[in-house]
């Protein structure tokens, strides 16, 4: 018996995975992040539509042409449009009521239950995976363990939204309507922004963010109808970490869950599920705001 | 002898109410014996009859917090579990220890009993820390807090650090058969459960009744319509949240001792959040401003899953349905069903409704002029 056998041993290998864990949780709660912080709504429904946008990417690659690139983007849009059609048809009319907040909760959690038996009626109960793309289907050694080099593109891609979402909401003209209605929505309103319009954009464009990362994660993971409520946890806990509605939090609470998924169980066996819960609790006891501050930072 | 007397009046007035039209004392007596003849039902219908008693029951404990102060719990599955694995485990590991003390023909009763003010004292342990973290929150957060908690006892049960819980597999949980010299039954047969049920729920049921009709009860409504203003009245908000949290919970606990010997079974899922949203979806669907929502809403929860499932091509599909009648009454109808009920039967009755009288039809209309009040939010 080696002595690396008995110490436990931080492989690269395990990085790597946690790092590709982290980037898939980025993707789903980084639009869940930039919806709440926007409209306030907290998306229930956002882990389903991470699940549906693997599933369109799934069908489109089976049934229609065999490019993952182009599926991915097919599901992401198909998902974006989804979500601001429940955006405008049911969440918009309940944003003045008294206790919206709890009534746009309850609504999408409708939508949990609609968009799980829905993908359960078209696919069937049972799992399916998607090839990673023919370029980036091999593995990579390094440090004695090895890995599949289309967890590295994952990973890439995770950074390169982080870096164009930020770019877009600070550098451009939408950018700037967007954290100013953030800010003060009545404000901007009288300013002239149109507010309904807006919100149902940001609405497209993190419903569109999920179905992304539902479709770059489908080669990483077994897609059945049971992944939109195994997610959804994670993205609270990790929007919740990072900072309701801040992009940069999601991204460092993502990666700190995703190592933790993927090293903690060497170390934790007692538990070890129960640790980014109490997390959760002691964010919100002691930094309701998260981790790294407000929106936008 | 005026014990007698006033016996007897008190009967001939209940008699002349019931004779005076749709009152609730007619209601209240169809109900008893509708509950009678229940039990003499088929074994199927009797199960699920007292299934509808138990998540009522559920809904009921979880609407104490959400109807009547405002606060959305997504979390309550873990006093449903509290209840259930108190239970499992004292009927587990000390029903040989009573059988020595009490003997073995009542060990079974004892330990079901104690089994189910363990599981109570248990969850009541529990929701005093959780309640008093919990209750610093507010809305979302207060959401997302209790999902977090119920997410946490459901890792550790999973888990199970101390050995106790048995990890996925959850505890079986076994009703002996008491024998009492000559009289002899099994707890766990259907139609001896569906009494003990129903006596434990009827009982539970008027304890929360008299809660939200005392003034502790009427603090909390007046938190729910504002707590800036309860709090200007001299009311320690926070403090009353901690106590309705607390209530709540035991209330969901008896429940989940209750579903533990219905089901056989402390299994984890209890604790897990799609089990907490059962507690939402049937109190929604109900309506969670009246005292009666989450009871209604839980009737039509068990009962619409039943029918659905007869059909054998719809039956996988049954959430889809909820899915969209949870979204239809928020979107539409946030006075649920039994506003719907109230709806139908004044326009139906017309004057006769007056006469219901008493103090549900007072409160009934308190929420409704709440409704209206939000209604009017709306069109702003």
């Amino acid at each position: 018996m080696s002595l690396s056998s008995l110490v436990p041993l931080i492989g690269v290998s395990d990085v790597v995975i946690g790092l590709s864990l982290g980037s898939r949780l980025f993707l789903i709660a980084v639009g869940l992040s930039l919806i709440f912080g926007v409209l306030g709504v907290l998306n229930f429904a956002h882990g389903g539509f991470y699940m549906l946008g693997a599933y369109v990417t799934l069908a489109f690659v089976t049934n229609v042409i065999d490019n993952f690139w182009l599926a991915a983007v097919v599901g992401a849009l198909a998902v974006g449009v989804v979500g601001a059609v429940i955006e405008f048809a049911v969440i918009r009319p309940l944003y003045d009521r008294v206790d919206a907040d709890l009534d746009q909760l309850i609504v999408t959690f409708g939508f949990v239950l609609i968009i799980h038996e829905t993908v359960r009626f078209i696919w069937g109960s049972g799992s399916y995976s998607v090839e990673p793309p023919a370029l980036f289907d091999f593995s990579v050694s390094l440090g004695g363990s090895s890995f599949g080099a289309y967890r590295l593109v994952v990973v890439g891609l995770a950074v390169a939204v982080l870096v164009g979402l930020w770019l877009f909401i600070t550098q451009t003209y939408f950018g700037s309507l967007v954290r100013g209605t953030s800010s003060d929505r009545e404000m901007a309103s009288m300013l002239g922004v149109d507010v309904p319009r807006l919100y149902t954009g940001v609405f497209f464009l993190g419903s569109v963010l999920a179905g992304l990362g539902g479709a770059l994660s489908s080669p990483l993971q077994s897609t059945s109808p049971a992944l939109g409520d195994q997610v959804i946890i994670d993205a609270f806990i990790v929007v919740v970490i990072g900072g309701l509605g801040s992009m940069g939090g999601a991204f460092v609470g993502a990666m700190l869950i995703g190592m933790m998924q993927s090293l903690g169980p060497q170390f934790i066996s007692a538990g070890s599920i129960a640790i980014p819960f109490l997390a959760m609790v002691i964010v919100l006891l002691f930094r309701p705001e998260g981790l790294f501050g407000g929106f936008g930072e | 002898m005026s014990a007698t007397t006033d016996t007897g009046d008190r009967v001939r007035e209940f008699g002349a109410a019931v004779a005076d039209g749709w009152t609730r004392e007619r209601f209240g007596l169809l109900g008893a014996i509708g509950l009678i003849l229940m039990a003499f039902g088929p074994s199927f219908q009797i199960y699920l009859f007292t299934d509808f008693l138990v998540v009522a029951l559920f809904a009921l404990g979880f609407n104490l917090l959400y109807g009547y102060t405002g606060l959305l719990s997504f979390g309550h599955g873990l006093f449903y579990a509290g209840g259930a694995y108190g239970i499992a485990v004292v009927l587990r590991d000390l029903t040989p220890v009573f059988a020595d003390v009490v003997g073995a023909g009542v060990a079974p009763l004892v330990a079901f009993v104690v089994g189910g003010v363990v599981g109570l004292t248990l969850v009541v342990a529990v929701a005093v820390p959780v309640g008093w973290l919990s209750v610093r929150l507010e809305e979302i957060y207060f959401a997302l807090i209790t999902l977090a908690f119920g997410m946490l006892g459901y890792s550790l049960i999973i888990q199970d650090p101390a050995g106790l819980t048995n990890g996925t597999d959850g505890i079986i949980v076994l009703l002996g058969s008491v024998d009492l010299g000559g009289l002899s039954f099994r707890i766990g047969a259907r139609r001896t459960y569906y009494v003990l049920t129903v006596a434990v729920v009827l009982a539970a049921t008027y304890g929360t009744w008299r809660v939200v009709n005392s003034p502790f009860g009427t603090v909390c409504k007046a938190i729910r319509e504002s707590p800036d203003r309860a709090a200007a009245l001299g009311i320690d908000v926070r403090h009353h949240r901690w106590m309705t949290f607390i209530i709540s919970a035991a209330i969901v606990g008896i429940a989940g001792v209750l579903r533990a010997g219905l089901a056989s079974v402390a299994s984890p899922g209890l604790t897990h959040w799609s089990t907490s949203a059962i507690a939402v979806i049937a109190t929604v669907i109900g309506g969670a401003t009246y005292f009666s929502g989450p009871i209604v809403g839980a009737f039509i929860f068990l009962y619409i899953r039943w029918a659905i499932s007869r059909f054998p091509t719809l039956e996988a599909y049954w959430e889809l349905f909820f899915g969209a009648l949870l979204i239809g009454v928020v979107l539409y109808f946030k006075q649920g069903a039994v506003g719907g009920l109230l709806l139908a039967r004044d326009r139906l009755l017309g004057d006769g409704a007056d006469d219901a009288g008493g103090t549900e039809a007072d409160s009934t209309d308190d929420s409704r002029s709440d409704d209206a009040r939000t209604d009017r939010g709306d069109d702003s």
